[in-house]
């Protein structure tokens, strides 16, 4: 069983569409303790990859959030706590669900943006090719 | 080309054809083989820019700029730049106070990149009029402003800390009026209030935080006798009935809904609306053949109050 949640972001590109951009931070901005607990990449369908992945996952409309494989946050920008609860009903393992549950009243923390969103690719694959 | 039929347009009255508004922000800096950078901060280059794009694509109307980036600069956020994109913003400076305890101030002309904008604007605007092409002036909605000073928090703070949100988006749609003014004393034809997170959230929250936060914008336009619209991206089905309610002259939408939805709520509010070519599945991608879309298009939005746009 994965030990991480996996959240994919579909986006137009997240440098050009401000949207794009506040979903893929509303993820980069998550505290530490979350970060540890998740993996997650830019989609752009500006690119074939990103193209690829939209339709493998059914997308329907950008930008959205999906969590382990569910389109949650579909042009919606979530709030933290929702963002938490959508998580946490998918977590691996209830220790990690704890854990999640937890952090509930923790919220966002801009400290680390920048270097999460780059180890996200965030804006680094929005070409068309 | 015809400002006039443009101006119409936007005002929801009938033209004997659609005018044709490309929404080319960056593009014009790629038709003169010049960096994004380089081209959104050096007013020669931008105005030359403008107007040879507006000549290729015999344009009845094209935007000075679309840059979201504008107001936030002028307020002190930090960008970072990128050679074939506009400018991301990087920080935010409500990130954890209010607009007044960040000690944040009214922009002027002056401000960031305001004396560019001025300048090429003087430059390209008689040019522009030769060629009858109208100006629009693209200022950053008050949701998009506020999260660009306050970072994602935001969309979270307008239903927990609603007396914080509304300090950000309230100082967001006074800054937003100034633009108005500038756009309007820069001779710009049709001013839009682009706001393309407010596609994010809920209905009542928009009446809540967008509503009342561009009132200040629109009025400055009036005032100035020119034409308003509201542009917003993404989808905004559950908001659009909102977007008409605005006392905007008319609205634009992206590529993501459904046109003969949005004609028929655009006659219905008398509004002037355009957008919807599919600007990523058939201009960037070429998944859908630009040619039909645009064929679709036309048929669908007619000839009372529309412009042919991308989405």
């Amino acid at each position: 069983m994965a030990d991480k949640i996996t959240i994919d972001v579909l986006t137009l590109d997240s440098v050009q569409c401000a949207a794009c951009g506040y979903m893929m931070e509303s993820i980069a901005a998550l505290p530490d303790d979350i970060q540890d607990m998740i993996q997650y990449s830019e989609w752009s369908i500006k690119n074939k990859e990103g193209i690829g992945k939209f339709i493998e996952m059914k997308g329907k409309v950008l930008p959205t959030i999906a969590i382990e494989g569910d389109l949650v946050f579909e042009s919606i920008i979530p709030q933290y706590e929702e963002l938490i609860d959508e998580m946490a009903k998918r977590a691996p393992s209830e220790e990690m669900k704890n854990r999640l549950m937890s952090l509930r009243d923790e919220g966002f923390d801009f400290a680390k943006i920048a270097e999460n969103l780059k180890k996200a690719g965030a804006g680094l694959k929005t070409k068309a090719g | 080309m015809a400002k006039q039929k443009f101006i119409d347009a936007v005002r929801g009255k009938r033209t004997e054809t659609a005018p044709w508004v490309p929404y080319a922000g960056m593009h014009c800096a790629f038709v003169i083989n010049e960096p994004a950078d380089k081209y959104l901060q050096d007013p020669q280059i931008l105005a030359k820019g403008l107007v040879e794009t507006a000549k290729k694509y015999k344009a009845d109307g094209i935007p000075l700029i679309f840059d979201l980036s504008v107001e936030a600069h002028s307020v002190g956020c930090e960008l970072k730049w990128w050679p074939d994109n506009v400018p991301s913003v990087t920080t935010h400076p409500c990130s954890d106070k209010t607009p007044a305890e960040a000690g944040l101030q009214m922009p002027t002309k002056d401000s960031g990149r305001w004396p560019v904008i001025f300048e090429a604007a003087r430059i390209a605007k008689p040019q522009l009029d030769e060629l009858d092409c109208g100006l629009i002036g693209g200022l950053c909605g008050p949701l998009t402003l506020a999260s660009h000073l306050a970072g994602v928090r935001i969309f979270t703070d307008v239903i927990k800390n609603k007396e914080f949100a509304a300090s950000v988006c309230e100082y967001a749609g006074k800054v937003g009026a100034l633009s108005a003014q500038f756009y309007a004393e820069m001779g710009c034809d049709v001013i839009a209030i682009i706001d393309p997170v407010a596609s994010q959230i809920r209905s009542a929250t928009f009446q809540e935080f967008v509503t009342p936060n561009v009132s200040a914008a629109i009025n400055a336009i009036h005032d100035a006798g020119k034409t308003s619209t509201f542009f917003i991206c993404g989808d905004a089905t559950k908001v659009l009935k909102d977007v008409c309610a605005l006392n905007t002259h008319g609205f634009a939408i992206d590529e993501q809904l459904n046109m003969n939805f949005v004609r028929d709520l655009a006659k219905e509010s008398g509004k002037g609306f355009g957008g919807n070519l599919k600007l990523t599945l058939a201009l960037s991608l070429g998944l859908l053949s630009p040619r039909e879309d645009a064929i679709v298009s036309l048929a669908a939005g007619g000839h009372v109050g529309y412009t042919f746009a991308p989405g």
